[in-house]
Order: C-alpha cells, then structure tokens, then sequence
C-alpha cells in the first residue's frame, strides 16, 4: 500500500478549477516527480497536501489513515513537509532556530538552546552541510537553506517531503548534492515528491513520474518507460480550446493585417540577472505573444517597458522615438500601457469603484483646472463598462464585489480608456473562466484591428497560440526562439521555454 | 498555480446603510440625551461652546484624514501647533513687525507664519515619508519630538504673548492680539444668537467644505484614496505616488499651521506645550468619523461629525460634573467603540459582497 494517497482531491477558485479530482500515490522509499505546465495544479496540490489550503473534495490518507488538515501546523505534525520554492524561514534567526522553529526544545519552561544547536548540527551534518548551526539564515545560500529546509524536516521525522522546483536557482553541483539527498531520504523509507520543470532531472532523480494538466492526471508511472518527447506530449496534449482569432485587418492595418509600422522596437534590453540581450519588434496592428515558464523574465521585462523597474543596458523606440520612462505615468503618456499580471494586488484598487478604477490611468483627461468633471468621467466609463460587455449596474459598485473575470475586464476597461498605442498585457485572462477568456481574447483582437499593437504574456500554450500573430519564447532570461503563428505548435514552443539541453 | 489570493482584502465604500448613518446617528443620540438630562446643555451659547471647542481639532483631524485615507499617520501635528503657535506669537509681538507693519498687518503677517511653519514641516513629513520612504510612524514621530523641543527652545520654555504692562510697545502688542483674536475667539452677531456665532467654527466649517470638496470632485483626491486603496496599483496606472504622499502631509502642516494661529487667537499667546495630544483628538476624530487606519476609506464630513461627537461628549459630561479622569475612560471608551463599529462594517461588507 502507499504511504501517501490522495484520493478525488478536488479545489475550485473563483472562476477555475485548479484540481479535478486528482488521484496520487505516493509509495514510501521512492522519489516521485510531479510535472506539467504553469497552471497545471502542481503549486495547488502541494499547498493542500501541507494544509495551506483545504480541498473542496477528495481525501488525503497516510498509512491508510485518512488525514484532516486544516492548517500547515496539521500537516507538519502528520509528518508532511512541503519545501516552497520561497522558503519558510526566518531570516535574521539562526539555522538551529529555524529548524525547530514552532517545536523549540524547552526545558524547565524555558528555551533550550543548547539542545535545538545539538540537534540541528546532526541533522545538518547528515545532509553534508558545512555551516555553523548557528548562522542566521540570511547570510546563507540558496542551497544551504534547501538543507536547512531539509534538516527541519528530518528532526521533525517527516514521513512525506514535497520539494516545489527546489533546483530552480542552484548550480549542477548544488544540484547534485541535493538529489544524493534525496535519494537518501528515500532510502530511510520517506516519500519524496519531487515537482520540477527539468525533465533531464526528472528522469535523473526519479522512479515514477506523475503528469498534471489543467488541474487532471494524465499520466503515471515509471520514469524509466517514458522519455522527454513523450512527457511533453502529456503535458501539452490537450484540445485546442480556442478558436483561432485571426487578423481582421482594420485602420491602420496593411493588407496582411498587420500594418508595416514599428510600433515598439526592443534593442538588447537587460536588468540583470533577470533577462538580458531582449530584441523584438511589434508593429501596429499586430499581437505579439511573449511564452515562457514562470520565472523566465517576461514579467520583468513588462515591468521595464511599463517604466516600473529600470533597464540597465540597450535602448527602446516607441514609436520611432527614443523611450525610456521613469515612471509608469511616464510611459502612459508616452502612449505604452501595462496591464499587470496580478489584478487584485496590482490591477485594481478593490476599494474604489468600478468607474473610479476605469478612469484612474486617464483621469486627466475628466478634469478641468484639477477639478473633476464626473458627468464626462461617469459617461466614458460607462461606455467602456459596455464596450467589454459589463452590465452597466456594475459601473457605481466597488470593484471588489466583482468576480475575478469581470474584475478583469475591469482592468481591460481602464486601459482602452487610457487609449494607448502599445499595450502590455500580462498574463491577462489568468484565474477566469473560459467564457470571460474567449470575451478578453475577442477584445484584444479588436484592439489589434484598431492599429493598436500587443504584447501579450501568458503560461497558457493554447492561449497564446490562438491570440499571436508571433511568439517569442524566454528562457532563463533571454529569447530562446521566434515563431510566427502558422509554424507554431504547442510541442515547439514548450520545448523551447523548457530549461535547456531538454528539448523534444 | 493559477490560484488567485485566498481571501480578497476587505471591501470598502459599499457599507450597509448603518455604516453611513450609524455615526450621524450617535452623534443625534447624545444631542437628545444631553438635551434631556442637562437643563443648560440645549441652549444656543452651549451649543456654539460645543462648536468652538470642537473647531480646532476638527481642523487638524481633517489634515489628518487626508494623511490616514493614504494609509500614512501624521503624529507631529499638535507638536507643529506649537511650534507653529509660539513663532505666529513671536511675529504679531515684535516691537519691529509692529513698528513696520501694525497691528493688523502683523496679525496678517503672523498667520502667515503660521500656516508657513505649518505647511514647512508637513512637507519636510512628506517628503521623508514620500521619497526617502521611511515609514509614517518614525518620521512623524522624529518631527513630533524635534517641533516640541525647538518650541521649548525659542521661547525658554514660558508662554509668548501678552506684554506686561511696563513693556515699551505695550499698547501696540494688545492690539495686535486683540486682532488675532478677532479670528480665534471672535463671534459674528447672527440674529437669534444673544453669543453670537464663534469665528473658528466658521473656520472650521469652511475648511471641511473646502476639504470634502478636494477629496470627492478633483483628481487629486481621486488620487489620495487610490494610494491609499492600493499604492502599487496606483503607481502602475500612473498615479504619482511620491507627490501624493508629499501633499497630504503638507496638508496636515498647514491645517495645524491654521489651527495653532486659531489658538493664538483665542488665548492671546503662544506656548510652548500647547497642542500636547492633539494628534491623538485628531486620530480619534478622523476614526470615529469612518476613517480607516488601512487606507482607502474616509470623508471630510465623516471627520467634522467624529470631532463633533468627541466635543458633545467633552461638554455633556463636564456639564454633569463628570470628574476629568472619568472622562478620558468615556472618551477611550467612544474610541473603541467607533473602531469596533468599523470593523463589524467590513465583515458584513465584505460578507455581503462574496454573497453578490
């Protein structure tokens, strides 16, 4: 029997069902990896495998016993640890203090230092580490707080430890030392779920692969009968559930659709070390699909174009003009707006109204001598409100009372109000339903046929290869490849956004 | 990994109808008790007492507002009332102002000074606050202790104001503070008022037009709740953040820079420790008058009503004979209460909206 299983595990957010139903077992003594693209539940199935989050369905047993969790604290003293990708530690305390942070040894009702540096030495000496226990936690590296992690978990006598892209920032031999690691809490007879997006280390570390994809399995078994092409084709082969909205060709459109006018030229753009030597062009009346993994640097790169962050080396032309914003009010101005990835803490403001958001960029234009001409304001919202298909009762309501997809649409409102020639649109139908997908996708495309030119980013394959009239894939940090839309397919463009040396 | 957050941050500014009324509401509640149990309280010259009283906290309890819907705190406030005060009294008793100026003119050139020193030390709050991004608290803090002390030190620690009678200039110098008094303890004759009605009230609700109009119908108060709702999503639809940040705290300056020349006025002189916890009063004022600590949420009448009630309930209990230190408990009490309120409004919001 296994140790772990995870029997219909079942969570719904607003608007998207994050896990459907999801069987896992997970067999004492074994490493088992978890795979599948952004989005697929992998972050969600281990948050609720902690207790971070509780399912809306399904069971989780150990040993045949079925668990309750309901909170990180239930999960650790059922002997489950989860290794988050941001660590759980306190850094201005001691390795020791953080290894037996919430289970402090005590003695005679006070704390017992001398112990707690004892044991974590121990248990950090078995893992090979060559620190003082006592260092505080900010002084060490990103592999050394992996042990860290690790170490708290063994004095713990965790039966079941979770690692989410644990070698994401560490080098081959850090790497290296980790799997010996892991594969040595296998031997102690732990399960060990491994979740990363580097199939050759999949296929290194492993003996059982699961594959995730919009929230279901596809696929389990042995790593050693599958190779990478074929783990590709679980993680991507889905139907294609949006139909192609091609080019319609409109103002400012040539004959292909896609006018000859450069709208925004990127000449080796970098703010090291999150991306370096980005060089693209978008030309108006064109959507550009920027794919890549989580963490990739396309973000960043937004947030650069937006004036958010600073670049440090090339140059942008926006417009044929030299740009470079230092603010995003900057960059409004200048014609370039960004739509970012997170609505509820960088989108909208949830207390205002939902015409109060939708003006905010462009409220400039509804006042006279610094007063506010609100019939004017409250008639172009409206108008927007309408043009992305809101009910207009939703206009005077704040915009935290709306769902999450009309809350985006409130977000796609304010920027066709701000009427910018370049739009940065980030990850901008993520956590909606498909509905409100097709209606944002709709949107995009008219705004494109308007002469407007796109950038859109998404984790989503299916997504970008129904909105682009090109994708740019990143990685790492850098373009790693250009398609245009005919000779894309979700097969190449994953390949290509996959860490290197990796490829179908 | 596409979850949104678990839980959405409060929802504001869509209260249950309670929540808009229920502070109007107390305050109505204690003008009727107060009218029933206390034979003197109704009568006109109590109630313009009321007025008067509440009218310099008002003032800065509305430069407050402006700092605490954009999640800031201001705690150097009654601190710049000092500061400011001592050197407006300075300025309307100088022997040369005088000489050059008269009475009338260094009245004039003393609120001047006034609301200058005011407005001066908001923005040195602002601007710490706005582009050197050290945290409200500590800076306003920093000032608070910094104006007290250089008020102590300009004037030796005593009073400035009014002259003994072998002083040369002695005449002038009464004058003089008999004219700021026209502003800070004056009363215009209105029919059906033997007292009249006080100046500083007007003051008072002149300045709550003027600041209710700011902060419903132009784009910078537009600006002050959207910093306050959620300053990065401001900053990313092109809010300027650090100006806002910079303006509020210079209104809070002058609005205590007002209020101190207004006191001036009506003691005819300046001390050194006058405004000891008037960032407290101003606090409180601005809370229980629907303003959220948070950010994002408050109003300019919210504030007037919140000042309004801590004056009724200062003056009703005076009038029962209420002992001082049984009042400060009654005040802390109303304070709780108020927040309680505050936070009882939000649940149900909030639980109303996941409900829409």
């Amino acid at each position: 029997m296994a140790l772990l299983a995870l029997r219909d595990v079942t969570k719904r957010y607003p608007g998207v069902t994050a896990l459907d139903a999801v069987d896992l077992e997970v067999e004492a003594g074994t490493v088992h990896a978890l795979v599948g693209e952004n989005g697929a539940g992998k972050s969600t199935l281990l948050k609720i495998l902690a207790g971070a989050e509780r399912a809306d369905a399904g069971t989780i047993a150990l040993d045949g016993t079925v668990l309750r969790l309901t909170s990180p604290r239930d999960g650790l003293r059922c002997g489950i640890t989860v290794i988050y990708q941001e660590f759980a530690l306190v850094p201005s305390l001691g390795a020791d203090a953080n290894i037996f942070l919430g289970m402090e040894p005590m003695r005679r009702g006070l704390l017992d230092g001398e112990a707690a540096r004892r044991d974590a030495a121990r248990a950090l000496g078995e893992l090979g580490a060559a620190f003082d226990p006592s260092t505080p936690v900010s002084r060490l590296s990103t592999a050394e707080c992996q042990l860290v992690e690790l170490a708290r978990a063994l004095v713990r006598d965790a039966r079941v430890i979770a690692l989410d892209e644990p070698t994401a920032a560490l080098s081959t031999r850090e790497t290296a030392h980790l799997f010996v690691q892991m594969r040595r809490m296998a031997e102690r007879g732990l399960a060990v779920i491994f979740v990363s997006h580097r199939l050759e280390e999949v296929r290194a570390v492993s003996s059982t692969v699961t594959v995730l994809r919009d929230g279901r399995r596809v696929w389990t078994g042995p790593t050693a009968q599958v190779d990478e092409p074929a783990l590709i084709r679980h993680m991507v082969g889905r139907d294609v559930e949006y139909e192609r909205l091609a080019a319609q060709g409109g103002r400012g459109a040539g004959a292909g659709g896609t006018s000859d006018v450069v709208a925004l030229e990127v000449r080796g753009l970098a703010r090291r070390p999150r991306f370096a030597d980005v060089s693209f062009t978008i030309r108006r009346g064109e959507i550009v699909g920027l794919a890549g993994l989580v963490g990739a640097g396309r973000t960043e790169l937004a947030r650069c174009l937006a004036g958010a962050d600073r670049w440090d080396a090339g140059e942008v032309l926006l417009g044929g003009r030299p740009f470079r914003p230092r603010t995003p009010g900057d960059a409004i101005a200048r014609g370039l707006a960004y739509v970012p990835e997170d609505r509820k803490t960088q989108g909208l403001i949830l207390g205002l109204l939902v015409r109060e958001n939708a003006t905010l960029p462009s409220l400039r234009r509804f006042t006279r001598f610094g007063t506010l001409r609100l019939r004017a304001e409250r008639d172009a919202a409206a108008a927007q409100i309408a043009a992305v298909e809101l009910a207009p009762g939703t206009l005077e309501r704040p915009a935290g009372t709306l769902s999450g997809g009309n809350q985006q649409k409130v977000v796609l409102a304010k920027w066709l109000l701000a009427d910018a020639d370049v739009l940065v649109v980030d990850e901008p139908t993520r956590g909606v339903d498909v509905g409100a997908k097709i209606e944002i996708h709709r949107q995009l495309r008219a705004l494109a046929d308007r002469g407007k030119a796109v950038l859109v980013i998404s984790s989503e394959l299916p997504e970008v290869l129904a909105l682009a009239d090109r994708i740019l894939v990143m990685r790492a940090g850098r373009l790693s490849a250009t398609f245009a839309a005919a000779e894309a397919t979700p097969e190449l463009v994953l390949a290509a956004a996959l860490p290197e040396g990796h490829a179908a | 990994m596409s979850a949104p957050a678990a839980a959405a941050p409060p929802v504001r500014r869509g209260p249950p109808p309670l929540a808009k009324f229920g502070v109007p509401l107390a305050l109505a509640a204690m003008l009727v008790a107060g009218t029933v149990l206390i034979p003197e309280f109704a009568s006109p010259a109590n109630l313009t007492t009321i007025l008067l009283h509440a009218s310099i906290n008002a003032i800065i309890a509305l430069g407050m507002t402006f700092v605490i819907v954009t999640a800031g705190i201001d705690l150097s406030v009654g601190s710049i009332v000092a500061l400011a005060g001592v050197l407006a009294a300075r300025t309307l008793t100088s022997a040369a102002v005088l000489g050059a100026v008269g009475p009338v003119g260094a009245a004039l050139l003393a609120i001047a000074v006034g609301l200058g020193v005011g407005a001066a030390l908001g923005l040195l709050n602002g601007g710490a606050v706005a582009y050197l991004r050290v945290a409200p608290f500590i800076v306003t803090l920093a000032t608070m202790t910094i104006a007290r002390g250089t008020a102590r030190l300009v004037t030796g620690g005593v009073p400035v104001g009014y002259p003994d009678p072998g002083d040369a200039g002695y005449a002038a110098k009464v004058a003089a503070l008999d004219v700021l008094h026209g502003l800070g303890g004056g009363r215009l004759p209105v029919p059906g008022l033997p007292s009249g009605f006080p100046v500083p009230a007007l003051v008072m609700l002149l300045v709550i037009a003027v600041g209710a109009f700011v902060l419903t119908r132009t784009r910078f108060g537009r600006y002050v709740y959207a910093v306050g709702g959620n300053e990065e999503a401001s900053r990313l639809s092109g809010v300027p953040v650090p100006f806002v940040k910079l303006a509020v705290y210079a209104i809070a300056g002058a609005c205590s820079g007002l209020a101190a020349v207004l006191l001036v006025g009506q003691l005819r002189s300046g001390g050194p420790d006058a405004g000891t916890f008037y960032e407290l009063n101003a606090i409180a004022a601005a809370v229980i008058g629907g303003t959220s600590l948070l950010g994002g949420t408050g109003t300019a009448w919210g504030t007037l009503i919140g000042a309004l009630l801590l004056g009724v309930l200062n003056n009703a209990l005076d009038l029962l004979g209420v002992q001082a230190f049984w009042q400060e408990i009654a005040k802390g009490g109303i304070i709780l209460l108020a927040v309680l309120f505050d936070v009882w409004v939000t649940r149900t919001s909030a639980a109303a909206a996941t409900k829409s």
